[in-house]
């Protein structure tokens, strides 16, 4: 009779130590998938406001911003060597909000991937997209994990003259949706 | 007895069952790693934006600058040999001071030149700008000291400037200390040359505009051109003098980078006179006592009467002798 109580009392035992055992690995193992990846948003805040103050319009193959595009076109984009940055940054310079937000738009849309959302900024005034939506605003604001990557630019406004412009606080957001 | 055995057992099992899950919450409690994932992936952000504003801050910050403030110096100068109508003993100190304090003989030169040129737009003025966005951006402290500026010329239609510079960029996690060269390249093609505005006291204007003509491709036709609109041409194995200078009166040749315009007659008085009107000959005198080498270009006199030239020109340009008369 001894015996037999022994035996439950073990087996009771073994059964209890495992649930907690698997409990415990179940709460740690969880508590790593719900850890945010903040690399690949930084990579990508990186990489984008690199892209923009690397590639000069001289090298950017896009018929609306690139050499011979609308906006070389119309006499808004007179110098080849300007990166994006300088560029976007001059029309922040000369009062073409409307101009730098498309401009941006049209070179950085196929930059960052569809699940994330980003803003540029010049000076601390948004210039990409000037004017946000409900939508944006509301998941900006519920993000857990916003990043962000700054330089600072300016550039020659006026080959004649050569009068510059800034210089100026570029800032790069990007979150996921 | 047996029943004293049973518990101690039971506390013996008990005890390392609590070690083993200190040991597995101690191992593995993710806070903890991902603290000191948080910390190294900031700390390394940092190090690489701040190491990018190094890098921008060497290549492109200050060569953008100094480009800018090398034309706006060239300007000044040009602007100042107009309001004083002298030469310029020494165009590299000229030029460094220009460049750094926008000032020349310690007077701002804008005062002198009327035009509100250098004014916030010197060396020294863009570096503070640069420290100045650098602490607000980057949050980091930049101490940019110019040790050197100077002024060169290596092609003909271009002017070369350079800076040396030593920086000390420093944050909380590191500092950099650093010493750069920076070289910078304007064009010429605008420019008002010094050269004809002291020389005629500011009567005579002349911009730099390279002509378009090949150098076996020269006539009569093509110096008509090249007189009419005051075009300048460079030669291989020139004997002209070097934009740059043409600001001290050095009317010697530059091997590298020569150049010449042709005096129009019709804008100097008087406009018969005995020199070949080759600009860099024509106000240092070379033919006036030496007629044997010097041909009115009659080819040229219904546009352009008393227009002359030296032999060696003659030849250069291609002019054949049914539109060269010998002056004596």
């Amino acid at each position: 009779m001894l015996l037999k109580k022994r035996g439950y009392f073990f087996v009771l035992d073994a059964v209890l130590g495992l649930i907690v055992l698997v409990t415990g690995v179940v709460l740690i193992t969880s508590s790593y998938i719900n850890a945010p990846q903040p690399v690949q948003v930084e990579l990508l805040s990186d990489d984008l406001l690199n892209f923009l103050s690397n590639t000069k319009i001289k090298d950017l193959n896009n018929p609306y911003a690139g050499i011979g595009g609308e906006l070389w076109k119309q006499g808004e984009i007179t110098d080849a060597e300007n990166s994006l940055l300088q560029q976007a940054g001059e029309f922040y310079a000369t009062n073409k909000p409307d101009t730098a937000e498309k401009f941006i738009q049209n070179v950085s849309k196929d930059i960052i991937p569809s699940q994330f959302r980003y803003e540029v900024w010049m000076n601390d005034i948004i210039l990409y997209p000037k004017t946000p939506t409900a939508e944006h605003i509301k998941s900006k604001d519920g993000t857990g994990l916003l990043l962000t990557s700054k330089k600072i630019t300016f550039g020659i406004v006026n080959k004649t003259t050569s009068n510059l412009w800034g210089p100026y606080n570029a800032e790069v957001f990007i979150w996921e949706k | 007895m047996g029943k004293m055995r049973l518990k101690n057992k039971g506390i013996f099992f008990t005890f390392i069952a609590i070690t083993i899950m200190t040991l597995f919450v101690i191992v593995f409690t993710p806070q903890a790693e991902i603290s000191v994932q948080k910390d190294m992936q900031a700390t390394g952000a940092r190090i690489s934006s701040i190491d990018d504003y190094v890098d921008d801050l060497e290549t492109r910050y200050f060569e953008t600058v100094l480009r800018a403030t090398t034309y706006k110096a060239i300007l000044s100068l040009i602007y100042y040999m107009n309001s004083t109508g002298s030469f310029i003993p020494d165009i590299d100190s000229a030029f460094s001071e220009v460049m750094l304090k926008g000032t020349i003989n310690n007077v701002p030169i804008d005062s002198i030149t009327n035009k509100k040129i250098m004014d916030n737009n010197t060396l020294t003025n863009w570096s503070s700008r640069i420290t100045e966005a650098a602490k607000d951006t980057l949050n980091v402290n930049t101490t940019i000291k110019i040790t050197n500026v100077t002024v060169f010329q290596t092609k003909p239609w271009n002017i070369d400037s350079s800076l040396t510079i030593n920086f000390t960029v420093q944050s909380n996690v590191a500092e950099w200390r650093k010493t750069s060269a920076i070289t910078a390249t304007i064009s010429l093609e605008g420019l008002h040359d010094p050269y004809y505005l002291v020389n005629t006291n500011k009567a005579y204007t002349n911009r730099i505009k390279k002509s378009s003509v090949e150098f076996n491709q020269w006539n009569i036709a093509k110096t008509r051109e090249h007189l009419r609109n005051g075009t300048y041409v460079y030669w291989q194995s020139p004997e002209a003098p070097s934009f740059l200078m043409r600001f001290t009166n050095t009317m010697t040749n530059s091997s590298c980078c020569g150049i010449e315009s042709l005096v129009n007659p019709n804008m100097i008085s008087p406009s018969d006179q005995r020199e070949s009107y080759v600009d860099y000959l024509f106000w240092t005198h070379k033919f006036q006592n030496n007629c044997a080498q010097l041909y009115n270009i009659t080819g040229l006199w219904d546009e352009f009467k008393y227009f002359k030239m030296d032999i060696n020109h003659i030849v250069k340009y291609n002019i054949t002798a049914q539109d060269a008369v010998k002056t004596c």
